[in-house]
């Protein structure tokens, strides 16, 4: 789930841009995404790669922004220290960075490191970028998009055939393109938003031209959009696939309060993903909602935070229950999903410690009972608590008077697609 | 009949094309820079005749005129207009289809068309200023950076038109963003000063005018000094790759709906539209005291603060849009040219097929802004394969040499044209015909199109940026505040700066 984001500059004068800041401000946008490194690439003459631990704006003061050369601008964030932007030097220079897992190896890094190699290779074999990455899209199986940027000034970003992981491309005037994971980061650059790339397509930029092309065959093949960005991964005010995340995420709880009703004083979200749930359950069921906690320090993923010890320290400075919203007070209290549960049940213990008479857990996505089979870091399936137990467990489990998760059939339908137009692995038990 | 054209790209092919058709059945000359091949081989079925010349060169154009006595002259792009190409060529007694020069300033200067929509308060305006050197244009935008004025948010335009190059649109919304966009701004604004040094025929060199979204159409007439007539609606794309990302060209192709309207532009847009070109028209006729006869097209967008919005105006047909309404026109040219000739347009009926066309252009990579990357390379292309995939194909920036081979000028090299029941179907037909290749550089050097015109997701975006604009101006009609701007500044207090330039350029009122 790492964010990945490309910016190229075209026309007269394009040597002229520095887009080290450009890149910065887009990373920050795509931060959610990945929290362990950040990495700012250019171009200039040869390729420069600038990879450094922690957030984005931790990792990049306004001295190295500035420091950073370069008109053409490749970015990258990952939630571990273990996937970084991958460098090839043989027989062609190039790096890349990429968001899912090709199906090469068992291990997310060297599967990354088999494709950029492959597709080096390929590029020099063919002599044409696009064709070569169609190639090796083609071949390779796995649910994944890339960009990488060539000491030959090409910038080269695709789908794999099911488009699982997203990208989106974005321009600035006559003089930007740019492809980035989700379509905030070009929002936040000031850009126009203007299509995703499809599944199974390539879209290179050189100093002269942007070319397009799809893998034969894949506009028949069912897409299989990654469910998780809509519930949880991406940003809100993103759009993925031509698809509002925000419009998503109001759906998925007016699917909640139809699935799973519930008498309740007040609805809250837990911030910030499931804050639309919470809108979505309150304009259905006709439940108020209310502001139920105020957020401290960074907005941390919780649940990809790597210890669980970090967790525990993360969920208490992160929610602090607003006890004049809930004492008293029978809550619906809606969260985006549980992996292990353990943020879940500190929040419930806080919440009634703070004056909460009942609280109804709503969970704004299926169980989550299978591991990523495209790098997603969710923790292995045995200590996923969904896995073990069933809904009426859990809530004792937690603390929750009543405990309910949305059926996959209602995540489809608020995402508005069949089910088989999207993967679904997450939610489903693989033996 | 002998009739005289003027110009060598895609668009004069199609006009010669249109001529060709004429029941008159004329006999066609043509002259141009370099031999297109397209052209040239019309102009030998007509049994007319060919020469290579500057078109720039007026005393040069109307002595081939007169020396092949014709009948009147057509002129295809712009540059001869403001060289005064119809001006020489009336002077010899021949008529000419083509904007004089002191009326061709409405496309040759950008800050003259504009000031003249100003001094007769002509509907859809831009706020503009220009300035003569790089320092003094800097020196103004630095005064205003951190002021709540229109001059925040501005178009960077050569102030003379440039074969469409060297627009920038550059926002200062991102603040944090600020320090690397405001470089560029500084430095676009020398480059524009330096590139304008070359054409040496216009004083103010920078222009600048305030920033709009909304979709953009183009509306091509004919003009006779009494009437304008419309034709269909043709949209136009300018930036260079698929996305609509990338440097501006001339236009990399265009489409047309069923009849006279975009899909996205509706018959009461049109109506002002037209309303615009024409009040254009009778302004410049009225400061120059000629006659138009010609074509004129106002390139027009949809924007909030005024709706219908004059962007700017060609004294001539677009190109590529040129090719759309010449490949759409039932009505024979030569009757309309006469018409033209003895203003008389408002009497004869001009009729175009209902029938949606897209047109796209293929370039060799380094167009638009690395022209030499594009020069010379031989070119290869299937015409056959064309025809039978159901297109037409138009000669652009290709030269016929002596031995019969061809090269490419760096220019926008072919168009090729599709009819269909609608843009998408024709667009459709086009990827289906070029997925074969038919046309090729035979030294390996790339050609690019954009694959993306007409298709169902451009018109599908064209059409939600399209509603968006309309709910905006549409209220701001309905509250009387169209056209309506406040500035702020934080030592003078509120600005009017409409009505600020209206004083400055002292409206003319009819």
């Amino acid at each position: 789930m790492p964010g990945i984001l490309g910016i190229y500059p075209f026309g007269l004068g394009r040597e002229n841009w520095r887009l080290a800041r450009f890149v910065y401000y887009g990373l920050l946008a795509l931060q959610h995404r990945g929290q362990e490194i950040a990495s700012i690439i250019t171009f200039d003459k040869e390729l420069h790669n600038v990879t450094k631990k922690g957030f984005v704006d931790e990792a990049f003061d306004e001295k190295t922004i500035n420091s950073i050369p370069g008109f053409i601008g490749v970015g990258f964030v990952s939630p571990t220290e273990e996937q970084t932007p991958i460098e090839v030097s043989n027989p062609l220079g190039l790096i890349l960075v990429g968001d899912g897992k090709p199906e090469l190896e068992e291990d997310v890094r060297e599967s990354w490191r088999a494709f950029a190699e492959l597709l080096a290779e390929e590029i020099d074999r063919t002599k044409n970028a696009l064709r070569a990455a169609l190639n090796i899209i083609e071949k390779v199986n796995g649910g994944y998009s890339f960009i990488a940027l060539t000491e030959n000034q090409e910038l080269i970003a695709g789908r794999d055939v099911h488009g699982v992981k997203p990208l989106e491309v974005g321009s600035l005037g006559f003089d930007l393109g740019a492809v980035a994971s989700e379509s905030s980061a070009l929002d936040v650059l000031g850009m126009e938003h203007i299509a995703c790339v499809k599944p199974g397509e390539v879209v290179k930029f050189d100093p002269y031209s942007i070319e397009r092309g799809r893998v034969k065959g894949a506009d028949k093949v069912e897409p299989k959009y990654c469910s998780f960005e809509y519930v949880y991964l991406a940003r809100p005010d993103s759009i993925i696939n031509d698809i509002p995340i925000y419009k998503v995420r109001e759906s998925i709880g007016v699917m909640l309060a139809k699935e799973h009703p519930v008498k309740a004083d007040i609805v809250i979200g837990i911030p910030e993903t499931a804050i639309p749930f919470a809108l979505g359950y309150s304009k259905s069921s006709g439940i108020p909602v209310s502001l139920g906690f105020v957020t401290t320090g960074r907005k941390v993923r919780t649940a990809i935070k790597p210890s669980i010890f970090e967790r525990l320290v993360g969920v208490q400075l992160k929610l602090n229950p607003i006890k004049c919203v809930i004492d008293g007070k029978d809550i619906v209290l809606i969260d985006d999903s549980v992996v292990r549960g353990t943020t879940l049940r500190n929040t419930v213990w806080n919440l009634k410690r703070k004056g909460a008479r009942r609280v109804h857990v709503r969970i704004g996505s299926p169980s989550l009972v299978s591991s990523c089979p495209y790098g997603i870091e969710i923790p292995p399936p045995d200590e996923l608590i969904a896995r073990a137990l069933d809904e009426r467990e859990i809530a004792e489990v937690i603390g929750a008077d009543t405990f309910s998760f949305l059926s996959i059939e209602s995540l489809c339908k608020a995402i508005g697609l069949p089910c088989n137009r999207l993967c679904l692995s997450c939610w489903r038990r693989r033996t | 009949m002998k009739v005289m054209g003027v110009g060598g790209g895609a668009r004069e092919h199609a006009l010669a094309e249109a001529i060709a058709r004429s029941t008159h059945s004329p006999k066609i000359y043509w002259v141009s820079e370099l031999r297109n091949p397209g052209i040239y081989r019309i102009v030998k079925q007509s049994g007319g005749e060919y020469a290579l010349a500057r078109t720039t060169d007026a005393i040069k154009v109307a002595e081939l005129a007169e020396k092949w006595n014709v009948d009147m002259v057509v002129i295809g792009p712009e540059e001869p207009n403001f060289h005064g190409v119809p001006d020489e060529v009336e002077k010899r007694g021949i008529p000419c289809i083509g904007a004089k020069r002191s009326l061709s300033i409405i496309e040759m200067s950008k800050a003259e068309m504009r000031r003249l929509q100003w001094r007769f308060n002509i509907p859809g305006k831009l706020l503009f200023k220009t300035y003569r050197s790089y320092e003094e244009a800097i020196e103004d935008l630095e005064k205003h950076a951190d002021t709540l004025t229109w001059l925040q948010n501005v178009a960077l335009k050569p102030a003379r038109q440039a074969g469409g190059k060297g627009v920038k649109v550059v926002e200062d919304l991102q603040v944090y963003l600020r320090s690397e966009k405001k470089q560029f701004k500084k430095r676009h604004i020398r480059w524009i000063e330096q590139y304008m040094k070359k054409y040496g025929d216009i004083e103010e060199r920078i222009l600048i005018e305030e920033k709009v979204w909304g979709p953009e159409y183009t509306l091509q007439c004919f003009v006779d000094g009494r009437t304008v007539v419309g034709m269909p609606l043709v949209q136009d794309n300018k930036h260079a790759y698929e996305y609509d990302i990338g440097p501006e060209t001339g236009g990399m192709g265009s489409y047309t709906g069923r009849g006279y309207l975009l899909p996205f532009i509706t018959k009461e847009e049109y109506d002002r539209s037209l309303e615009i070109v024409k009040a254009m028209v009778d302004a410049i006729q009225r400061i120059t005291g000629e006659r138009y006869h010609g074509f004129i097209a106002g390139q027009m967008m949809l924007t909030e603060i005024e709706g219908p919005t004059l962007i700017e105006m060609y004294s001539r047909l677009g190109d590529p849009e040129g090719v759309n309404v010449m490949a759409m026109l039932k009505t024979d040219i030569v009757d309309i040219f006469e018409a033209i000739i003895d203003e008389r347009l408002s009497k004869i009926k001009i009729e175009f097929a209902e029938v949606a066309t897209v047109v796209k252009a293929m370039a060799p990579k380094g167009y638009p802004d690395f022209r030499d990357l594009a020069k010379n390379h031989p070119v290869y292309v299937d015409e056959k394969a064309i025809e039978k995939a159901g297109c037409k194909l138009y000669w652009g920036s290709v030269h016929l040499k002596e031995d019969g081979s061809m090269v490419t000028g760096g220019s926008r090299m072919i168009e090729i044209l599709a009819f269909g029941e609608s843009p998408q179907q024709a667009s459709i037909k086009i990827e289906r015909c070029l997925s074969n290749r038919p046309v090729r550089l035979l030294d390996g050097w790339e050609l690019f199109y954009r694959s993306d015109i007409g298709s169902e997701e451009m018109i599908r975006k064209r059409t939600e940026i399209a509603e968006r604009v309309r709910r905006l101006y549409k209220y701001r009609e309905e509250r009387g505040i169209l056209g309506k701007r406040v500035d702020w500044h934080p030592k003078i207090g509120k600005i009017d700066p409409v009505k600020n330039l209206l004083d400055e350029l002292k409206v003319i009122r009819s």
